[in-house]
């Protein structure tokens, strides 16, 4: 097991566009550890939105090194990218998306149906995962029949199903009110409590901080990195958690 | 694989128009096939249904028409000794001759194919009262005669037991012949085929010489091969001899391989027009599903990405789109293939039956095995394209997409 949860060493990200090279991200060096709950902050343009997909590993870094869990991603081929983003990664998006034609139950072990479980299986653990954010009874209802609130809660249900290293959420009260992003706030705090590394990319301040720590980036660089007033370290230096994350 | 298969379903529930749009085309080429097929074969039982009154290895020879008026090439009853000793295989040769008559017995009076027949016989049909044309009743051109099934149903409405009428008689004008063997039932016949040598009342073939043919030359000649000569040899030897024998007059011979060999280059003709249009429909069908399967794939491109979000590879989501280009096709071609079954079996009931009497069994596994194997090959040849587009969205992209 590695205490280091991600590791991004001198990460740049060069996108071209005709003639034209943009970096977006232009040597980020950042490490989170296992059981931190941290936002990552930024105006538009900042690469907040690329260091977002480098870390979910939906998008290859052009240079540096990324070790998410302790596995070194550079050397990974497609397919072993989405086995990452299976076994380690859960997603949680501003607009769900959630599978629109599938039921709650269905889209939460949708991630379990790739894993290649047994479908017994995957219904009894998809049970108890909307049992964990509270909608034990909605497993057969579609996502148009829930509420926004309610759709993203079974996103984090579907995004927990795999038991990931890291939770990966964008914007996840984007799209919601303000009573029910206090809902989503106070899961992912919970969630956070029970162990579950955390990192939230928004551009909200009261989303960040609601965690503990605050990545800022501009212009594709890190900007500052401090804990909030809720953090539990302070300096920059880090203080490693005892807390694992729980099946 | 069963979540594929089901979501599929479901998609073109949803889309219900559009899915029988597009499998319209499949549907018809399938049914095209497959109906062909069933009626070539029910065709091709009903030929061999027909001959089966029949003995196969029969031919007929005849002078050649072009040269029918010369005394030379004339047939005469020495010629059946000749083809009988001198040709080995042949069992038997009759004079070829057959009329259409009224026969009479007691007061009923009815019209029924009459002719000769030999101790060796041409016909398979079973004997279940008295005996066949005896050698006997040949040697002494006897004044008796054998009934079909269908002879002594209309000419002895009443009775039950054809052992009854032996030893009656049935008039032909003013001859009479005294009945010693009733045949079983109904054989099928040539009759089909515009042409039958299945009498309804034999009598021996020198009697009937006798009585209706003397004086005449022979019409024509029928041979009997024994069970393990070759007809086409056969029909070579007889021409031969008789040749030689008639100063190299020519003869033609016929067998029921004529039959089905028309047959045959019937529906050689017919299936290779229907398969044609079979396998265009197949070619629009096969573009029409491709053309449904790039509409899914952008209309889905967010789903494909939230999947390859979660952890779906690009060959998971290439084999997704490859099961769902299969469902559809294989919906398509199981529709198809129940269509074209179906109207073979009409076709059977309404045609072929009623020409031969018999249906042949409908060929589902053939026809399961033409479904699956049209399915597998417009799945590969128009699914590809579409699977390998989904399997290439970038999921950044996908889930930006609103």
């Amino acid at each position: 097991m590695n205490d280091i949860a991600i590791d991004l060493q001198r990460i740049v990200k060069t996108y071209k566009s005709g003639s034209i090279e943009v970096q977006a991200l232009r040597g980020v060096t950042l490490r989170i550890e296992r059981g931190e709950y941290v936002a990552i902050m930024g105006p538009s343009g900042s690469g907040k939105s690329t260091l977002m997909n480098v870390i979910g590993c939906l998008d290859r870094p052009t240079s540096g090194n990324y070790h998410l869990d302790g596995i070194d991603l550079s050397a990974l081929d497609d397919r072993a990218l989405a086995k990452i983003r299976l076994e380690k990664l859960g997603f949680i998006f501003q607009g769900f998306n959630l599978l629109p034609r599938t039921d709650a139950m269905k889209n939460v072990s949708l991630p379990l149906f790739y894993a290649k479980v047994s479908p017994r299986e995957r219904r009894e653990r998809a049970r108890a995962a909307l049992a964990e954010v509270g909608l034990a009874d909605r497993g057969h209802h579609k996502p148009s029949e829930l509420s926004g609130g309610q759709q993203q809660r079974v996103a984090i249900a579907r995004a927990l199903i795999n038991n990931p290293a890291v939770l990966l959420a964008d914007e996840p009260t984007g799209n919601l009110d303000s009573t029910t992003s206090e809902e989503i706030l106070a899961l992912f705090e919970s969630l956070h409590r029970a162990g579950r590394t955390i990192v939230v990319v928004t551009h909200d301040e009261e989303v960040a901080e609601r965690a503990d720590r605050v990545v800022r980036l501009r212009d594709g660089l890190v900007l500052s990195d401090t804990p909030t007033a809720r953090g539990h370290f302070s300096g920059g230096s880090i203080v490693p958690q005892e807390a694992t994350p729980q099946s | 694989m069963l979540d594929y298969i089901r979501e599929t379903l479901e998609l073109m529930q949803a889309n219900l128009t559009r899915t029988i749009l597009t499998l319209i085309g499949l549907v018809v080429g399938v049914a095209a096939i497959i109906s062909i097929q069933v009626a070539a074969a029910g065709m091709a039982a009903a030929v061999s249904g027909a001959f089966r009154g029949i003995n196969v290895n029969t031919f007929f020879i005849f002078p050649k028409s072009t040269q029918g008026s010369t005394q030379r090439a004339n047939l005469g009853l020495s010629d059946l000794t000749l083809l009988e000793q001198n040709v080995p295989g042949i069992e038997t040769a009759i004079p070829f001759g057959q009329t259409r008559t009224i026969v009479s017995a007691g007061h009923q009076h009815v019209m029924l194919k009459f002719g000769g027949e030999s101790y060796r016989r041409f016909s398979t049909a079973p004997v279940v009262a008295g005996h066949a044309i005896a050698r006997t009743d040949v040697e002494n051109a006897s004044p008796v005669c054998v009934l079909s099934s269908k002879a002594f149903a209309r000419l002895f409405p009443h009775a039950v037991d054809p052992s009854t009428v032996l030893g009656q008689s049935v008039y032909v004008g003013p001859k009479r012949y005294v009945i010693v063997g009733v045949l079983g039932p109904a054989t099928l016949s040539t009759a089909s085929l515009g042409f039958d040598i299945n009498n309804d009342v034999v009598i021996p073939y020198t009697t009937f010489y006798n009585d209706y043919q003397r004086g005449r030359p022979l019409f024509g000649i029928q041979v009997l091969g024994s069970r393990d000569a070759t007809l086409a040899t056969l029909e070579a030897n007889a021409k031969r001899v008789l040749s030689q024998a008639h100063g190299g007059s020519i003869y033609q011979t016929f067998d029921f391989g004529f039959f089905t060999k028309q047959i045959d280059g019937f529906f050689g003709v017919v299936g290779t027009i229907v398969s044609a249009v079979g396998a265009i429909s197949l070619l629009v069908a096969g573009i029409g599903i491709m053309n449904i399967l790039f509409v899914s794939v952008s209309e889905r491109t967010r789903e494909i990405g939230i999947r390859r979000a979660i952890g779906a590879s690009r060959a998971t989501i290439l084999i997704q789109f490859f099961v769902e280009a299969f469902v559809l096709a294989f919906s398509g071609s199981l529709v198809g293939m129940l269509a074209g079954l179906g109207i073979g079996e009409l076709a059977q009931q309404l045609f072929i039956a009623r020409i031969s009497g018999t249906i042949a069994a409908l060929p589902w596994t053939q026809a399961m095995l033409l479904a699956t194997l049209f399915a597998t090959v417009v799945t590969l040849v128009f699914g590809t394209l579409p699977a390998l587009r989904a399997a290439s969205v970038d999921p950044i992209e996908a889930l930006r997409y609103e």
